[in-house]
């Protein structure tokens, strides 16, 4: 079973989200944060093996986020799902070690490729 | 090069909102998978006094002063905010064709509920990310946003997007979405300093204009 947690502050994305990737993943389970602290909280308590994660959030922003739980677990495996389309952005947090850097609205083309490197990283476990 | 020559920096900027503007349908037309219609927007720079002109004839005559909007602030090198208004009485459509359901007895109405806030809040975000980040891209100067924000606002005047204390110049765009044989007309309203708006300019006379 690959764990998945889903890190955004939008119900909407959430759902549009976990729609796509359960199409595509076999044998996933699915958890949501509804703000950064919240997803850092059940990043380290639950240790999911993957974390998609939004950039504007509350309380605690994306990058930080990610910069959080690279500390926990160097090895995090971290996909960002953002709205923001800014190059300086994505350099940044490209440089943060996130699996990839993807834009939204997710559609089918971005969730198969999201499933491909989660469903590549779960037979390689 | 003569003067003449040169293009416009207002043409160059519109160009500029037009492409951002026309990623931003291209971004909706994913998410409810449906064709939209866009008419090509004009950009109207603007000081606060003629802007608020220009936007209540939109508030009385498109919105009846019922309006949806959806606002983001941005900073660090450009400082402004930016308003997504859309027609009240339209969004229950707009958020079903989002959400992929159907509400028949809901249109119309102006009630909204958490989940009709989140998507429009959504929406905005991806929207002015589209409009704003492109133009941060095309002119090199980065934005910070801050957490967006959506209200629906009866009887709304000009006065609640239009800051003439804090900001100079007003960017506003009037463009409409053709969705299924629905009008949706909206406004977009960027308050923005001073010199932030010279900072794109002289960007774009550099990049465009060779001086």
């Amino acid at each position: 079973m690959t764990k998945v947690l889903i890190v955004d502050d939008s119900k909407f994305s959430q759902k549009i989200t976990y729609s796509f990737l359960n199409q595509y993943l076999e044998d996933a389970e699915f958890e949501f944060a509804s703000d950064g602290e919240e997803g850092l909280n059940k990043f380290t308590e639950n240790r999911p093996d993957y974390m998609i994660v939004d950039l504007l959030m509350p309380k605690l922003r994306g990058q930080d986020l990610i910069e959080k739980a690279k500390q926990v677990d160097r090895e995090a495996n971290v996909i960002v799902l953002s709205a923001d389309v800014q190059n300086r952005v994505r350099e940044v947090v490209e440089k943060m070690g996130v699996l990839s850097f993807i834009n939204k609205p997710l559609d089918d083309k971005k969730a198969k490729k999201i499933c491909d490197i989660i469903g590549n990283g779960a037979r390689g476990q | 090069m003569l003067v003449a020559n040169k293009i416009s920096r207002e043409d160059i900027l519109t160009e500029l909102f037009n492409i951002g503007v026309g990623q931003a349908a291209s971004t909706l037309s994913d998410i409810i998978d449906k064709q939209i219609g866009l008419t090509i927007p004009e950009v109207k720079i603007l000081d606060a006094a003629k802007a608020k002109v220009e936007l209540n004839k939109y508030l009385l005559q498109v919105a009846e002063g019922a309006v949806m909007v959806s606002s983001i602030s941005f900073d660090s090198q450009l400082e402004g905010k930016v308003s997504l208004l859309f027609p009240a009485d339209k969004m229950h459509h707009f958020i079903d064709l989002c959400l992929h359901e159907t509400h028949v007895e809901t249109e119309n109405t102006l009630e909204f509920n958490d989940i009709d806030f989140d998507t429009i809040k959504e929406i905005g975000n991806i929207v002015i990310n589209s409009i704003i980040g492109e133009l941060s891209n095309t002119v090199n100067i980065p934005v910070e946003y801050t957490l967006p924000e959506v209200d629906v606002l009866n009887n709304a005047s000009a006065d609640h997007f239009v800051d003439s204390e804090e900001y100079r110049l007003v960017l506003m765009m009037f463009l409409a979405f053709d969705i299924e044989e629905t009008e949706i007309a909206g406004a977009i309203v960027i308050n923005m300093t001073l010199k932030s708006l010279d900072d794109i300019l002289n960007t774009i006379d550099r990049l465009y204009n060779g001086s």
